[in-house]
């Protein structure tokens, strides 16, 4: 026990920084949140969801969240698999361009979502050389654009915990399903899907929690047209000076992300406890 | 159950692999592959590491597709048959139980895979569960078990599917000795009561020799003798085999006289006199069995310096060194010997009809 206080006296720069740096602020938003004029009060919660554009955007917020972590789970499932399978070079390839991406900054990326979606953009033209649209469709500016933009900016925070976990899984599982008897479809979802499990809960929680807090990305892809939470909580900081609106949708906001995470967390143990 | 007698070629097989020839990234490792194996036969492919017997297996399985040749089983080629649909089902050396599936659930897995209706599935998951005596384990998570508990249930797996031929890998390496050897016994009067055609892959000679009627020695991709133990064992057609299938003394030297079938070879010890007619002046490799060795003058006699005595309980292990040179001679005795004393002289003689000789390889 002594042992293990000593040890434990590592994690004790850490803890410190983010108490003062990160645990703090955020506590004294979360009671902004809970006060009028010095007193307790679920006022500002009630005024918030009380509000019909307010529970639009928190709406928004999170389908764009939820549609999000379906598109990129659908595309980081199939890479997970081929990148499992993979060997030598072509394993560094797909971790390259993986990981790669991600020290581009965010605003590069959305930039360059911007530039393929604008009316006279990469993609209008080729849709238009192509004949398939005569007049360049609108796609900036939509919910569309926004959830493709963001599924591609978060991708690998889907693709990694899904690839560690087949990566984990012992090859001999499909082939003694195989000797058994099942088909491909068959040994895929009896075995490798739910040994998978864990990673997608993982991935799931990762990009929903990025997603619905994201700021950059929708403010460059939607702009003012359409709010998310995020962007709701930096105007009512900067722009209309209200702190405790801006308080309250911080704090629902963390709500969201905690119950996410325990959620998850409980999801990942429940599955966890049967192997 | 057929007595099998040694490596009769007349023997009507039931599995046909013809001309197998595999490489993996341009090393071949077997090549002009051929094995056969009866129906309710009991066979073994025994070899060190690295020597292709895995990758046959896997073949067999349909799990390794092979560059060439063709197999073929009861007469039907599933050269081609992707391994779900060949009926041959496989036990790994790790088991590969589905560890988010209880043990009835592991046990039901291939009866589901061939959409078997769901009220047959229980009946037959709970017969072959108290076949390998695991009933009272049949909700329990994999994970929970123990080394042997899981192979019980990896061979009630494959049981239950009633596959036409089952292939098991190393099944035996992951247990310690004691339920090594019972799980030995019970697996092979197991398989012998269904008549079951199976084939063992181990790199342990005592293995092989305890489950199997007939062994394959395999060796960088070929099979080099294919017979039952006992032949395998006395009669032992290479160096290789007789090195890997049971211990023996080992003694290079060179003919040096042969006269009518027995020849005079001349080793560092000395003089040997062993059955055959090889040229003179070719070199050799001499092997004797341990236990055919025994003390005192034989038709060849050789004197050493005792350099240990193992008593190992049924019987005892002398080993020897040559006065003349370095060659170690490993003679055994049956019972307890006492009152033998390192660096003691003593003889070792043994008959002529059982020195081994085999052309040294260059």
């Amino acid at each position: 026990m002594r042992r293990l206080d000593h040890i434990g006296l590592l994690a004790l720069p850490g803890l410190s920084f983010l108490a003062v740096i990160f645990a703090l602020p955020l506590l004294l938003l979360l009671l902004k949140s809970f006060q009028i004029d010095g007193q307790f009060s679920l006022e500002e919660y009630r005024l918030f969801f009380s509000d019909e554009y307010n529970m639009s955007v928190l709406w928004r917020t999170l389908r764009v969240a939820a549609l999000t972590t379906l598109l990129a789970l659908v595309i980081a499932y199939p890479t997970a698999i081929a990148m499992s399978r993979a060997n030598g070079i072509w394993l560094s390839i797909f971790l390259v361009a993986m990981v790669l991406p991600m020290s581009v900054g965010v605003v590069v990326k959305a930039f360059a979502w911007s530039i393929i979606f604008r009316t006279r953009g990469v993609l209008n033209d080729l849709l238009m050389s192509l004949g398939i649209t005569e007049a360049p469709i609108r796609m900036l500016f939509t919910e569309t654009a926004l959830i493709i933009g963001a599924a591609n900016v978060f991708l690998p925070f889907m693709v990694l915990p899904i690839y560690a976990v087949l990566r984990q899984m012992d090859s001999r599982l499909p082939e003694a399903a195989a000797s058994l008897g099942a088909t491909p479809v068959f040994r895929f979802v009896n075995v490798t899907l739910p040994l998978s499990l864990p990673g997608v809960v993982a991935g799931c929680a990762f990009v929903f929690s990025l997603a619905v807090s994201m700021y950059v990305i929708p403010s460059l892809i939607v702009g003012e047209r359409q709010q998310t939470l995020s962007m709701l909580t930096a105007r009512s900081f900067l722009f209309l000076r209200n702190e405790a609106l801006g308080a309250t949708i911080s704090s629902i906001l963390l709500i969201i992300a905690v119950s996410v995470v325990l959620g998850s967390s409980w999801l990942a143990n429940r599955l966890g406890a049967r192997s | 159950m057929q007595s099998s007698a040694g490596t009769e070629p007349d023997k009507r097989a039931y599995l046909d692999v013809v001309g197998v020839g595999k490489a993996f990234k341009g090393t071949t490792v077997m090549s002009d592959m051929d094995f056969r194996v009866a129906r309710g036969e009991l066979v073994s492919l025994l070899g060190p590491s690295g020597c292709g017997k895995t990758t046959l297996l896997r073949i067999i399985a349909g799990l390794t597709s092979a560059d060439a040749g063709d197999i073929l089983l009861d007469g039907r080629a599933i050269t081609r048959v992707p391994a779900h649909r060949r009926n041959i089902s496989v036990v790994f050396q790790s088991y590969a139980l589905f560890p988010h599936l209880t043990v009835a659930e592991n046990v039901a897995f291939g009866l589901r895979a061939r959409h078997v209706p769901k009220g047959d599935i229980a009946p037959k998951v709970s017969e072959a569960l108290q076949l390998v005596r695991m009933s009272d384990f049949a909700d329990r998570p994999v994970a929970a078990l123990s080394g042997g508990q899981q192979q019980r249930v990896a061979v009630a797996r494959v049981l239950v599917v009633d596959p036409v031929l089952l292939l098991l890998d190393e099944p035996f390496s992951a247990l310690d000795r004691k339920l090594r050897e019972t799980m030995q016994v019970e697996l092979k009067s197991l398989l012998r009561d269904r008549n079951m055609t199976a084939i063992f892959v181990t790199h342990d000679q005592e293995e092989a020799m305890g489950v199997s009627d007939r062994i394959a020695v395999m060796n960088a991709g070929r099979i080099e003798q294919f017979a039952t133990p006992s032949e395998l064992y006395a009669r032992p057609q290479s160096a290789f085999v007789m090195d890997f299938v049971g211990l023996s003394t080992r003694m290079r030297g060179r003919v040096k006289q042969v006269e009518g079938d027995v020849m005079q070879i001349d080793t560092a010890s000395g003089m040997v006199r062993a059955p055959g007619a090889l040229g003179i002046g070719t070199d050799v490799t001499i092997g004797i069995r341990p236990e055919l060795i025994q003390q005192g003058a034989g038709e060849n006699t050789i004197t050493v310096t005792l350099a240990d005595a193992m008593v190992l309980g049924a019987k005892t292990q002398l080993h020897g060194v040559s006065h003349a040179a370095e060659d170690r001679l490993l003679c055994e005795v049956p019972g307890i010997q006492t009152g033998m004393d390192r660096g003691q002289d003593v003889s070792f003689g043994w008959s002529v009809k059982d020195t081994l000789v085999y052309e040294a390889a260059h």
